[in-house]
């Protein structure tokens, strides 16, 4: 397909209609994909995601512009989480990164969370793939983290890196809620301000519960406005990498992410391939109803939609 | 073109009005009204001259003196910026108002690439230290006092101004700039940023540290509240935002050690004076009298006069429109009296024409005109606060101080102007705001008249001036000359010097005059700053 | 499976001027009326501006330009979107623009011109008119 050709060739211009064919959820773009496929794998993409505020663009700045120092070729794809279905979007992370623009040969690109099945993670995925065949070997993925969708960012990437601020106070709530664990790297920014040693302290502790895993999840301070503190996570995320490179476990997680995203990816196809086959039809309708006005309960309506959704022709 | 919102039945009945800072107007005040509020004549009020300053900062007011009035100067060439000095000076002006173009504003010389097309475009452009001698020669630098129209580089131009002085044998100490100088409402409403907010807020305590001792005749500070009410804040918002803003750059330098009394007097505002005119004067009374107790109780100010909030209070830009552009003569003659009415010390007013060309001879002397015909004819010399102990006014002006405290709290507790201009806050709030007017004249829920009422009438189409060329290429060849003619020895040890007293976190200024000296370039000295301090990111819109 | 493609809009503001009350006004109307909006910032260079409309894949550029330097920005980004190869790509101009500059603007490619006080619903009628044909 000559749009890939001209992808694997470094046309910026391709990768970015492939991209948003991917958006769109063209055929096309998926075919694309596949043919993409056997010729990528070779980047490291890490995610960053972490709580409004705390500064994950300029973490990603940031890393962009160190990893361009180093000679390497970055893409960076900003999801914007203010978007939502229907409504428009307002792409505005790019702003933010004015820095990572002055690097030489970056790619960015800002994608809307659309609302539809299987959310952005799914074209992010994609976006990642043709990022890697235009020839990026770090893939920065900004995002919020967990989604609505069953597909997390920590599915797509090799590396999460969660960001977390003194300020934010509710580090608690996250570990409740796992957000923590997703993260392979843990930053504190803004560690200029009050309580930052002590939140940073509280979550290490909160980690070090796991002396079996292999990969300890370490919990770096940084103030990402100044710099300080790039190095440091640099040098994680290569721990890192080597890690799934080398490591029998390292390599095995790997494999178990993929195992998970296509789960997933399963699930949010299969259900929008049934959803549409049912959703217009009058007995599905009136199964619904019937379960509105209480005269079915809600697990039979279930068996019933089942029942019509494999038994149409 | 911000206005209050109205509401009215079908008969055109007024059945509320909603300012624009949120507060209701009754149909009546009274007696009650004063009482309801605890209105007190000598805590609330007090005499003109007398803390907290609500009527003015001088007993006498206007009869002592009129106002002064200010006319901007804003030519492409050293000379052509030389020749309208001596004119206007010969006019009996005592103060020049230099503009500066967007490449000089902006920290890059006129051969730079991003300066193209910009050349002395909209204000005189700025390279070496030779620009500043043919601007200023011949000028009694000891006689005249020069406001620098500069923000991002005011460093930069304050040191350059005090090397021409010298140049031309002026003492340092008798001459008097007033740089603008106020980089956070760039941020916020007019876009002449180059670097980040720390570092830039550095920079303006630096020249405030130096001018107490070497230039103690400069104002080094003009706080504007302007641009960030022309960028869609309300007037209380642009009164908190104006006080806070100016707070940030004390706090700097008392951070540095030093008595608030010996550096805040000389501190000066610049706000606007659009929109509902009840709530404008109520405004400035409110402000005079929060940034006295802001000083007295927060800063513990002594001295008397440091506590007078010194301002201009005019322009009006926003409020002028391209349709009916006579309407803006009109205007602009209202938003004079009610600076009138408000007691601002200096005040100017953009002409009519303003928002379609730039201003003609004829339409900068009728706004000179509307302003003499206040001051000289119309009475507002008389008396100082002719409206105080109005029960509406002062009811009004107790609301729009609570208005303002609001707006204060709001943008403090979401942790202090300098985290919400780093982080967006206060820019996201104005633009959402702009939107929302513009929404409103749109639906015909806020009324502009030429523009969705009495509409018969007619626009003016823009008119743009033809950019000069040959001026700019002529000004590229004087930079080229003076780089041939200069000492690299010197510039280049100078700006060795400069890089590293920045990196030292030095006061700057010395380290600037010096370069200045040796004809290093703008461009040259705001490179030095930007390697080491980086860029300005701007924040995200929503 | 097909996900309806909201139209991409990017609002740029070349050269050093500060002035972005109407652009982002702009924005946020587009983005109310259901559009992608990215937004570039001020102080940009054609360059960047370029970078921008072809690594985000936009449908429509838009400037915002406020110095009366409109003719030399259109015709320097008209150009180089032509040599990047996305001279298909609409472009529409706003901000502070003389009437009788207009027919110049069209003549270099320029597809609408909204001047400062053209009201927002023409503005969104037009690109969403765009987006039907594209």
């Amino acid at each position: 397909m000559e749009l890939v050709k001209k992808v694997l060739q470094g046309d910026e211009g391709s990768a970015a209609r492939l991209i948003s064919m991917i958006e769109e959820g063209l055929d096309e773009g998926y075919e694309a994909v596949s043919l993409l496929f056997p010729h990528i794998g070779k980047a490291h993409i890490i995610g960053v995601t972490g709580a409004p505020g705390a500064g994950k663009s300029t973490v990603v700045d940031k890393l962009a512009v160190s990893y361009g120092r180093q000679g390497r070729k970055v893409g960076v794809i900003a999801v914007d989480p203010t978007s939502a279905k229907g409504s428009g979007a307002f792409l505005g992370d790019r702003v933010r990164m004015r820095d990572a623009e002055k690097v030489k040969g970056i790619f960015i690109r800002s994608m809307a969370h659309r609302g539809f099945p299987g959310g952005v993670a799914k074209a992010t995925l994609g976006a990642a793939y043709v990022l890697d065949g235009l020839g990026k070997d770090i893939i920065l993925i900004e995002s919020v983290g967990a989604g609505q969708t069953e597909i997390q960012i920590s599915m797509i990437c090799d590396s999460v890196i969660t960001v977390l601020t003194p300020d934010y106070g509710d580090e608690i709530q996250l570990m409740k809620a796992g957000l923590i664990e997703i993260g392979d790297v843990v930053v504190m920014n803004k560690m200029d301000r009050p309580g930052a040693t002590e939140a940073a302290e509280d979550i290490r502790f909160f980690l070090n519960n796991r002396e079996d895993q292999p990969w300890q999840i370490p919990v770096m301070a940084m103030e990402a406005r100044r710099g300080k503190g790039i190095e440091e996570l640099m040098a994680a995320l290569k721990l890192h990498h080597t890690y799934l490179e080398n490591d029998t476990q390292g390599k095995s997680k790997k494999k178990d992410n993929t195992r998970i995203l296509v789960l997933a990816l399963f699930k949010e196809e299969f259900w929008s391939l049934t959803l549409k086959r049912i959703q217009g039809e009058t007995a599905f309708g009136e199964v619904l109803q019937k379960a509105q006005d209480g005269l079915i309960d809600p697990y039979k309506a279930v068996q019933m939609g089942i029942n019509l959704a494999l038994t149409k022709g | 073109m911000a206005v209050a919102r109205y509401i009215k039945d079908e008969k055109d009945q007024i059945l509320d009005v909603i300012l624009e800072s949120g507060i209701h107007v009754k149909p009546s005040y009274s007696q009650k009204d004063l009482d309801a509020i605890g209105f007190s004549y000598d805590k609330d009020v007090a005499d003109p001259g007398e803390y907290p300053y609500t009527r003015g900062i001088h007993a006498l007011g206007y009869r002592s003196r009129a106002w002064t009035t200010r006319q901007y100067t804003g030519f492409g060439t050293p000379q052509e910026t030389n020749e309208r000095f001596k004119l206007m000076i010969s006019h009996g002006q005592t103060g020049l108002n230099v503009a500066f173009d967007l490449p000089t504003q902006m920290g890059y010389d006129s051969d730079d690439q991003m300066s193209e097309g910009e050349v002395g475009r909209v204000g005189m452009a700025v390279d070496t230290l030779r620009d500043f001698e043919i601007a200023f020669k011949d000028i009694r630098l000891d006689k005249i006092g020069s406001g620098l129209t500069i923000n991002a580089v005011a460093s930069i131009m304050l040191a350059m101004y005090q090397a021409v002085a010298e140049k031309y044998g002026y003492d340092p100490k008798v001459i008097s700039a007033t740089p603008q100088n106020d980089i956070l409402k760039e941020m916020i409403g007019r876009g002449a940023w180059i670097f980040p907010v720390e570092p830039a807020v550095k920079l303006i305590g630096d020249t405030i540290e130096y001018s107490m001792t070497v230039l103690p005749r400069t104002n080094p500070v003009s706080v504007c509240g302007y641009h960030i009410r022309e960028s869609g804040a309300t007037p209380a918002q642009e009164i908190a935002c104006a006080i806070l803003i100016a707070n940030a750059y004390i706090d700097n330098v008392l951070a540095r050690g030093y008595d608030v009394d010996a550096f805040v007097g000389r501190f000066s505002f610049n706000l606007n004076v659009f929109g509902n005119m009840w709530e404008q004067v109520a405004k400035f009374r409110a402000a005079r009298k929060l940034w006295a107790r802001n000083l007295k109780e927060k800063y513990n100010v002594k001295k008397a006069q440091n506590l007078f909030l010194r301002g201009l209070f005019g322009g009006g830009g926003y409020g002028l429109t391209k349709a009916q552009p006579e309407n803006n003569i009109m205007r602009g003659a209202y938003y004079a009296l009610v600076a009138a009415l408000s007691g601002a010390q200096t005040t100017a007013l953009c002409s009519y024409d303003e928002a379609y060309t730039i201003p003609t001879p004829h339409s900068a002397l009728l706004s000179l005109r509307t302003l003499q015909l206040l001051m000289d004819e119309m009475g507002l010399r008389d008396t100082v606060d002719p409206l105080a102990g109005s029960y509406f006014i002062e009811t009004l002006t107790k609301e729009m101080e609570q208005k303002i405290e609001e707006e204060m709290d709001k943008i403090v507790k979401f942790g202090g102007i300098i985290k919400g201009v780093s982080e967006g806050y206060i820019q996201r709030m104005v633009a959402r705001q702009a939107f929302e007017v513009e929404k409103g004249l749109e639906s015909g829920e806020l009324l502009k008249v030429g523009v969705n009422i009495y509409k018969e009438g007619e626009s003016m189409d823009v008119d743009l001036h033809e950019y000069n060329w040959e001026s700019a290429e002529k000004q590229i060849e004087a930079l080229r000359a003076v780089k041939r003619e200069r000492s690299e020895k010197d510039v280049s040890r100078t700006l060795k010097e400069l890089e590293s007293a920045t990196r030292d976190g030095k006061n700057v200024m010395p380290y600037l005059v010096a370069c200045c000296k040796a004809y290093a370039s703008v461009g040259e000295m705001a490179d030095i700053f930007r390697q080491i301090f980086g860029e300005f990111n701007e924040p995200s819109l929503f | 499976m097909q996900n309806k493609k909201n139209l991409k809009v990017l609002i740029a503001k070349p050269g050093l001027d500060g002035h972005d009350r109407g652009a982002k006004v702009v924005a946020q109307a587009l983005k109310e009326a259901g559009m992608e909006v990215v937004y570039s910032g001020l102080h940009r260079t054609i360059d960047q501006i370029v970078n921008i409309a072809v690594q985000e894949d936009v449908d429509v550029i838009g400037l915002s330009i406020m110095t009366g330097a409109h003719i030399p920005i259109t015709q320097r980004l008209c150009q180089k979107i032509k040599e990047r190869g996305i001279g298909d790509k609409m472009v529409f101009v706003g901000g502070v623009i003389p009437t009788r500059d207009v027919p110049k603007l069209k003549e270099l490619g320029v597809a609408g011109v909204f001047p400062g006080g053209t009201p927002l619903a023409e503005t969104i009628q037009f690109l969403q008119s765009i987006s039907k044909k594209g």
